[in-house]
């Protein structure tokens, strides 16, 4: 009786791509984020905040190009524990994601959440705020984490 | 359910081999200015239909991360992963069903400096067979399928490096064309680097970064865009196996009954007659004579003959691929759906230099896979 399945060996050349990503929205937050600022752009159509800033609105399918400082602080919007990792291994150390709504604007952010002892009493809208590394470079990883403010 | 579909709109980028601005750039400008031109806004689309490729763009479900940027946030959009002239059938067939008015279809390409095309396209080969011995390719399968073409009906090197001049030269008049060699000779092309005897350099369509997007309406909504409105009264569509062994390279069956389908609906009896113009998608030269026999525009092996008396350039018997076709621009993905963008331009005498005098009927074709597989008829009339 013939073998049902087999196995082939096949390569890839991963040079075979090279893209090019579109800086303007990442350039702008990651210059905030060296200043330990937050940026983000306004539509003046529909006033939409955005944060990352893309320098277009997808609502109104129009060039945006006012740059806004927004709020460090936010509300929780949800949340998970992380008890294990993409592979499903259990981890050591849970630890939360979160995502946030900062004042006045209409994106979510996502960070670890900290600031908390039981999980079971966070609460989505809890008052959280941005917290950042002592050294920043002007990456992603400068904003450390979100802090809970309130218990 | 709607009766007739237009094209009602179009546009192209000036294709390039580098483009200055990433795929997300470069199609939501497009877009605008499309809109701008026709005073339209999104919401007088209906539907959004994208042509792209996870191996081409190098990511899966590709379109993901351009979708906003054509302004189909939180609207009703779908991807084919084929050429744009397949997208286009889909949005015709979702107008004809008459549950969308109005569709916009995009297809982009970064393919002159983001992918190595051989390379790239050799990763979609059959992975039995084909794609582990390293033996063939796009090009070589087009070479194989040349090769068969020439010895058959005795079409020589120096005919093909003609049918490379002309098409070449139409190229130099478009002016969204990548690729401009002005004072290329038969001589230069016949010289240019060897690749895959009797394929050379010369002979390669143009891969390059670029887009086209169009909107087709029906008859119904077709007044708000424009007054001249280009009919697709035909369509066609036609597959062969992927596995190349299975096939007859040099017959294109599948690309004749394709293109039957199409006269049929469009009521065309005599295509060599009734036909204008043709815009073919040629991803080298050599496939011009062998697809154009096959769609009943020229007699079989007549290639030699049509290349002499020069019955295929912009003012012979039957002129094949006026804006120079993919040997000016071939932004893969984009390129079946130029060729409806340039005969929609030609029919409504916007082609410029390369204008087709008095030309009403048009046939427009896309092919996409090794050896052109699969491929895509339309009959566009004004």
């Amino acid at each position: 009786m013939a073998q049902e399945t087999r196995i082939i060996e096949n390569t890839w050349d991963l040079t075979a791509y090279q893209w090019k990503i579109e800086s303007d929205a990442l350039d702008l937050f990651v210059k905030g984020l060296k200043d330990k600022k937050i940026l983000g752009r306004k539509c003046p159509q529909c006033g939409t905040v955005y944060v990352p800033g893309p320098t277009y609105c997808r609502k109104c399918f129009r060039d945006i190009d006012q740059v806004v400082e927004v709020s460090q602080e936010g509300t929780l919007d949800a949340f998970t524990v992380n008890l294990a990792d993409v592979k499903g291994t259990i981890v050591e150390h849970p630890y939360i994601t979160c995502t946030v709504k900062l004042d006045g604007t209409h994106s979510f952010l996502m960070g670890v959440l900290e600031g908390w002892t039981d999980w079971r009493s966070i609460k989505e809208g809890m008052r959280v705020k941005a917290v950042w590394k002592d050294v920043t470079q002007g990456a992603l990883a400068d904003l450390s984490h979100f802090q809970l403010t309130e218990k | 359910m709607n009766e007739r579909v237009a094209v009602v709109g179009y546009k192209q980028t000036k294709h390039t081999f580098d483009s200055p601005v990433a795929r997300e750039r470069m199609i939501y400008e497009l877009v605008k200015s499309l809109f701008k031109d026709l005073g339209i806004t999104r919401d007088d689309i209906d539907t959004f239909i994208f042509a792209s490729n996870d191996f081409t763009d190098g990511r899966t479900i590709s379109e993901v991360y351009t979708v906003p940027r054509i302004g189909s946030f939180m609207k009703d959009e779908t991807k084919v992963e084929a050429d744009g002239l397949n997208a286009a059938l889909y949005a015709y067939m979702r107008i004809l069903s008459g549950l969308y008015e109005t569709a916009l279809v995009i297809g982009f390409s970064m393919a002159g400096s983001e992918f190595r095309v051989p390379l790239t396209q050799a990763y979609t080969l059959d992975p039995v067979y084909e794609r582990p011995r390293g033996i063939i390719n796009f090009y070589s399968t087009a070479a194989l399928q040349a090769s068969a073409y020439m010895k058959k009906y005795k079409f020589t090197d120096e005919d093909l490096a003609r049918l490379t001049v002309k098409n070449l030269q139409n190229a130099n008049n478009n002016p969204y064309a990548a690729r401009k060699e002005p004072t290329i000779s038969v001589e230069d092309v016949l010289n240019s680097k060897p690749l895959y005897l009797p394929i050379r350099q010369a002979h390669v369509s143009a891969y390059a970064d670029g887009a086209c997007a169009v909107i087709l309406s029906s008859k119904k909504a077709a007044k708000k865009f424009t007054d001249t409105p280009v009919w697709i009264d035909g369509v066609g569509h036609s597959m062969d196996t992927y596995y190349i062994g299975d096939r007859d390279l040099l017959g294109m069956e599948h690309l004749s009954a394709a293109a039957k389908k199409a006269y049929k609906m469009a009521g065309i009896k005599n295509p060599k007659k009734e036909i204008d113009f043709a815009e073919l998608h040629t991803n080298f030269a050599s496939e011009e004579p062998v697809f154009a026999e096959a769609m009943g525009l020229f007699k079989p092996g007549s290639g030699k003959d049509v290349v002499k008396n020069g019955d295929s350039g912009i003012g012979g018997a039957l002129p094949v691929n006026p804006s120079g076709g993919p040997l000016g621009a071939n932004p893969i993905n984009a390129t079946g759906l130029i060729r409806l963008a340039e005969a929609s331009e030609q029919l409504r005498k916007e082609a410029g230099k390369n204008q087709v005098k008095g030309a009403k009927t048009a046939v427009v074709h896309a092919q996409d896979g090794p050896g052109a597989q699969l491929n895509t008829v339309f009959v566009v009339r004004r």
